[in-house]
């Protein structure tokens, strides 16, 4: 056995260090082809269309080659990825795509380039305001708008129809219709209206859509009637869970959890983003061609409203081929690329005019209908806070699903969190934190940061930084974060 | 020199043999140990004491914070709630699998040694009859390695097995459940606080025990022989020879076995983050959890680190008093 061991622990070594030698050849041979790195998570779809659109920007500029490098799916450990690697001071990519949510955090950090100069005022007002309001930061735009997504229900055309029922308007009809609905299948294995409500950011997502189609505020940090309308949509999920509306398994689900069983032809409802839609639609799909799609139920007496998501391309501030890289850029966000991604991977634009492109609405004539969900879509919190704020909701909102908690409690639970973690910044008004704005103002909150980078004292640094680079990785970095922001 | 010492008929009395002997020791010992040492130095100590000192600090990155604040992390660790409840969850997480892996552990060595090993046979057909040893030798190893699977399998790789397992509607452990009638909807078992930790613990307990069989195992096999053979002599029935021999033999390796579960146990993080991500409502969050993501997720690396530091001092802990059980074990 330790010997085994042993063997494959020298073969993993061996080929690491092999792996290690192709890459700094590689690297060499390349130098002077002017390679952009193009980094992102896995896209769904075919993966030779993609490679497709790249080829082509090849062709287009003769001098630069793109490599295209996947990253895991999971949003999480994405962003673990691009926060220990844009620290660096070189940074192994030049391009790269984020989540909605990151952009002001990276660019408050300095971690991505100011791209006023790529996307002149003028060209943004042509995709979705929202997504544009996410990724501005301090007046400059730091990231162009990809693809977006916004908080969707799919519903069984099929199933409505037999039972005479219209999509669902507001949540009272949604319930009622389920119930009739499971009611008269009798079928077991048929759920009702399923969403992602596992303790993760979808959950945030889908609580928010409850809470501010509630009129409520979710990190707002005084109590109020925003807090007790929260409250409400909080146990208004918990009630959809208890009554059986929706099944037990949604305080375990994610967006893949609910799309397989959705898919399987095993709910009514799911509220999902829109890259659902083409995965009904493959060939092998139980539902193909018996899945509607509309925008969410508003309760009564009041709006309907969806999440933002979506991903959008920046530049990292170290990038090595920042020009190469803008090239990449206006390439992938063009219209053109992005009417094509819509078409043959799913992916929905963040142009407002492709949503009346004759083209696209003649692939995906519910096109549409989405139209009004992303202009009327919100995006979470814009805050350089927002995963902080994230991180500290997402237990509290899923102890209130399952019970663990009351809606009450669990709010309170993380105001407290929420305020300790960012305690700094009553606590030391001096160091120049006051002026960042992490809560309140959920729909206009864009920082409002008159001096971002106050905190740091560079002399008392400079010897901790030398003195743990060697350490270890971790603090190597810290060191190298320290330099740096010296040199600034 | 050398001379003067070659007459004497007594050569460790020898004056200058010894301090010579010394000499070089003293020299070469550490000298020997020294790229060890660094290495340990390097990899272990500075890591260690880096945490440290990030402990003592308010690191954000995102906001280019980095200040000195003494303590006043660790007065945080103190009145937070979500540090408690996760401290409250490793301690139960860790009470509750290592028992069930000592338990289960012992019982598998003890089959593995007695009624399912053929070692009880008379000695001579074991020597003689080669052909029948080597057979013998086949069947225990693919016990063994059937034994040792869950252990050799990714802890990943084991915790998106186990998912699919408890996955409420198409789990195999749901669809035997209703099949045989004991439930009757399947139960979406990491979905409820309770049974989510205790699923995570079944898992890591399906992962473990292999390895404290093991272990105990080897410690089976080297009891004396002779000493069992006294214990019939005495009339000692199975139970007796138990108590008095095997485990008595047996505790020294126990210690080592619970030491190192404990630790592990402890620290536990892919396992758990993979089934569950510490939900629902963190009741499945171990420290290692949520340092982790303090650390890498809410990027507060002072926070984080101080987090991490506690989790260290708490093993180092637990760890220092098996210590002092198996010191005061081995001088008895």
């Amino acid at each position: 056995m330790n010997r085994t061991c042993l063997h494959s622990a020298l073969c993993a070594v061996h080929s690491a260090l092999l792996l290690l030698a192709l890459g700094c050849a590689g690297s060499h041979e390349e130098q002077d082809r002017q390679v952009v790195v193009f980094k992102h998570g896995k896209l769904a779809g075919d993966e030779r269309a993609f490679g497709a659109l790249l080829r082509e920007f090849e062709q287009r500029h003769p001098g630069l080659t793109v490599r295209d490098e996947l990253l895991p799916s999971s949003t999480d450990q994405q962003h673990q990825f691009y926060a220990i690697n844009l620290e660096d001071r070189y940074v192994p990519f030049d391009l790269f795509a984020v989540d909605i949510i990151w952009v002001q955090e990276f660019a408050r950090a300095g971690w991505i380039r100011s791209l006023d100069e790529h996307v002149p005022k003028a060209a943004r007002s042509a995709f979705f305001p929202a997504a544009i309001e996410a990724a501005t930061f301090e007046d400059a735009l730091y990231a162009v708008p990809w693809y977006l997504d916004a908080g969707v229900l799919f519903y069984r055309r099929d199933l409505l129809e037999r039972y005479g029922v219209a999509p669902p308007r507001t949540w009272s009809e949604l319930i009622d219709s389920t119930e009739r609905i499971l009611e008269g299948e009798g079928d077991p294995r048929l759920k009702g209206f399923i969403w992602t409500g596992k303790q993760y950011e979808g959950l945030v997502c889908v609580a928010l859509e409850f809470i501010w189609g509630r009129g409520g505020t979710l990190f707002a940090e005084e109590t109020g009637p925003t807090q007790t309308h929260a409250a409400d949509a909080l146990a208004f999920m918990r009630e959809l869970i208890t009554s059986g509306v929706s099944p037990a398994l949604v305080t375990t689900a994610d967006e893949e959890t609910a799309r397989h069983l959705f898919g399987d032809g095993r709910a009514v409802y799911m509220r999902n983003w829109p890259y659902a839609w083409s995965l009904l639609q493959e060939q092998d799909s139980q539902v193909r061609a018996r899945v509607g799609l509309t925008r969410l139920p508003a309760f009564s007496g009041r709006e309907s409203v969806a999440a933002l998501g979506g991903w959008l391309l920046a530049i990292p501030r170290t990038a090595r081929h920042p020009e190469a890289a803008a090239e990449l850029l206006r390439f992938l966000v063009s219209s053109d690329v992005q009417r094509r991604m819509a078409i043959q991977l799913g992916y929905k634009p963040a142009y407002q005019h492709l949503y009346q492109d004759p083209d696209l609405l003649r692939v995906q004539p519910w096109l549409t209908d989405l139209y009004p969900v992303y202009e009327s879509a919100r995006p979470r919190q814009v805050s350089p806070y927002y995963l902080i704020l994230s991180q500290l909701v997402q237990p509290e909102l899923s102890a209130a699903l399952v019970g663990r908690k009351s809606p009450q409690q669990a709010l309170q639970t993380a105001r407290r969190q929420i305020a300790a973690a960012l305690a700094h910044r009553s606590t030391d008004p001096a160091q120049g934190g006051a002026g960042d704005q992490p809560v309140g103002g959920e729909q206009s909150g864009v920082s409002t940061s008159p001096s971002p980078r106050g905190y740091l004292k560079p002399g008392r640094a400079s010897p901790l930084g030398v003195t743990i680079m060697s350490h270890s990785h971790v603090s190597g970095y810290m060191g190298r974060d320290l330099r740096m922001r010296e040199a600034d | 020199m050398a001379n003067a010492s070659r007459p004497s008929p007594f050569p460790p009395q020898s004056g200058l043999a010894r301090p010579r002997v010394k000499l070089t020791e003293q020299v070469w010992a550490p000298v020997l140990a020294s790229p060890a040492l660094l290495l340990i130095m390097l990899f272990a100590l500075g890591p260690i004491v880096g945490t440290f000192w990030l402990a003592f600090h308010r690191h954000l990155p995102i906001f280019q914070v980095y200040e000195f604040i003494g303590l006043r992390n660790f007065s945080r660790l103190l009145t937070d709630e979500r540090f408690w409840s996760a401290c409250g969850t490793t301690f139960y997480f860790t009470v509750v699998s290592v028992a069930l892996e000592l338990l289960l552990g012992l019982i598998i060595a003890l089959l593995l040694h007695g009624p399912l090993s053929g070692q009880h046979r008379s000695a001579s057909t074991m020597q003689t009859d080669a052909g029948g040893r080597m057979r013998e030798w086949r069947v225990k190893d693919w016990i063994g390695v059937v034994i040792l699977l869950p252990w050799i399998v990714p802890t990943v790789v084991s915790a998106r097995i186990w998912e699919w397992l408890y996955h409420p509607e198409y789990g195999l452990l749901n669809y035997f459940l209703v099949k045989v009638g004991l439930v009757q909807e399947p139960i979406n078992w990491l979905g409820d606080p309770i049974s989510a930790l205790h699923g995570a613990i079944l898992m890591d307990v399906w992962k473990a025990t292999p390895f404290v069989a093991i272990l105990l195992l080897a410690a089976l096999r080297a009891i004396p022989q002779d000493l069992y053979l006294a214990a019939r002599v005495d009339g000692a029935g199975p139970w007796a020879t138990f108590r008095q021999v095997t485990l008595p033999l047996l505790l020294p390796v126990i210690l080592i076995v619970l030491t190192f579960r404990t630790m592990d146990a402890f620290r536990v993080f892919d396992a758990v983050y993979v089934l569950t991500g510490g939900g629902p409502g963190n009741s499945t969050e171990t420290l290692s959890i949520y340092a982790y993501k303090t650390l890498f997720q809410m990027l507060q690396f002072g926070y984080g680190s101080a987090l991490a530091c506690a989790m260290f001092g708490l093993i180092s802990l637990v760890t220092a008093a098996y210590l002092l059980l198996l010191r005061r074990q081995l001088q008895a």
